[in-house]
């Protein structure tokens, strides 16, 4: 439970990170350690050097920008949940944050920490490919935006390259009758996603889906888009039988995994139950808003 | 834990064979593997700094190929211990002719133990996928280079 040697240093800029970075092949980046410290102290990872961004001033923000949500990558898990705005005009990311861990990880794990790390049971990521999020990553060369979609590449391995650190993650608004949702069963223990689905629905003026978009964590070796439920759902009026139908898409294509807890087939099932849950509880919040 | 999957290469089965049982092949192509030193025929000893992602931790064992008959089949036992915990396990190759290349199959149970399995469960299948495609990906450029 000690940690290997490392050595720390805390940056007062992003620039200053980036230099340490880019000077220690081996050194990894400290947010809210609420990941990584554990593995370190299973020595599980060992560093040779921590690079503290956690007081780096301007990290931590969440604003409005135009069409855009902006936030910063050292935004705690409990300032997302407990953010007005966000409860506002992206209901489902605090949703999303309320599931994550227990109170304490939520008071110092940070959304960028979590995105980064990309734990194949993770919450974020199935939010951020619902929400067609954009990371941005910062290197010395500058800003680089990525596509969730191509942001998370395989078992905690992400897009981004050796010398860039997640910076801001964007959101755009989402449009007129849009309803969201995330769905979640938590491992009894780690509070992991056994399986998470992440759900933003459109409906149009009918009421049918105009548009589908939903992220899945927890089943695979990464958090993947659903693209068999979101073809199945669009355009078609949402009933218990349309969504049920369109559910069974859960873990089209994907590499689904079995561990103790839960075998590949029982977490097949699960993922089509959760999926059925995030889209009616999605177009539920559309009718009251 | 049960591993298994296949693999298609496009380069036919001698060959395939051949550089499944290379050790220099090998080496290139284990995720990590920094040395692979043979102690008596079909039999070596690995060093691999294995990992994913942030997680890393380096593995010493050996490695014996037995039931060689080439070029259909050979099985694998491999025996490794390192910093996080311990894998044993054994595994078949089988591979057949198919679309003018070969279809490698392999699959094998294998044991992991100690931290790395305790707190890593819910990942190491699907680490041990990620590595095992690795593997592969390199195996089948490594062949096509030569």
């Amino acid at each position: 439970m000690i940690p290997a040697q490392f050595d720390y240093r805390r940056a007062n800029t992003l620039a200053e990170a980036l230099t340490l970075l880019s000077q220690n092949e081996d050194a990894k980046i400290l947010a809210g350690g609420h990941s990584l410290i554990p593995a370190m102290k299973l020595r599980l990872a060992t560093p040779s050097m921590l690079v503290d961004i956690g007081r780096i001033k301007d990290l931590a923000y969440i604003r409005e920008a135009g069409d855009q949500i902006l936030i910063g990558a050292a935004t705690t898990h409990y300032q997302i949940e407990s953010s007005d705005l966000l409860q506002k005009i992206c209901p489902l990311l605090p949703e999303c944050a309320s599931h994550i861990g227990d109170v304490q990880v939520r008071n110092k794990g940070t959304i960028g920490g979590s995105v980064a790390h990309s734990d194949p049971a993770g919450d974020w990521p199935a939010a951020m490919i619902a929400l067609n999020a954009e990371i941005v990553a910062v290197s010395t060369d500058g800003d680089r935006a990525i596509k969730a979609d191509e942001f998370f590449v395989d078992l905690l391995t992400t897009a981004l390259q050796p010398g860039e650190i997640l910076r801001e993650i964007r959101i755009n608004k989402s449009p007129g009758r849009t309803g969201q949702s995330y769905a979640k069963m938590h491992h009894p223990a780690s509070g992991f996603a056994v399986v998470g689905v992440a759900a933003s629905i459109s409906l149009d003026q009918n009421g049918n889906c105009e548009q589908a978009s939903i992220g899945i964590t927890g089943v695979s070796a990464k958090a993947y888009r659903a693209t068999g439920v979101e073809n199945a759902l669009q355009g078609v009026k949402l009933n218990d039988e349309t969504i049920g139908s369109a559910a069974l898409h859960a873990t089209e294509g994907a590499d689904v995994n079995g561990d103790l807890f839960a075998s590949a087939d029982y977490r097949k099932h699960l993922a089509e139950v959760y999926v059925r849950r995030a889209i009616s509880a999605a177009i539920k919040s559309v009718a009251s808003a | 834990m049960k591993i298994q999957g296949t693999h298609q290469i496009s380069v036919a089965r001698d060959v395939v064979f051949g550089a499944l049982t290379d050790p220099q092949i090998l080496q290139r192509c284990i995720p990590g593997c920094e040395s692979l030193e043979q102690t008596e025929a079909n039999s070596y000893l690995a060093t691999m700094k294995a990992g994913v992602g942030a997680v890393k931790g380096t593995f010493k064992g050996s490695v014996r190929l037995a039931e060689m008959q080439p070029p259909a089949h050979y099985r694998m036992i491999v025996d490794g211990k390192g910093g996080p915990g311990f894998v044993k396990g054994t595994g078949n190759f089988n591979l057949e002719e198919s679309n003018g290349g070969t279809a490698i199959a392999y699959e094998g149970e294998m044991k992991v133990g100690g931290v790395i399995a305790g707190v890593g469960q819910r990942m190491i299948e699907a680490a041990a996928k990620m590595l095992a495609a690795q593997f592969f990906n390199s195996l089948a450029k490594e062949i096509n280079r030569e």
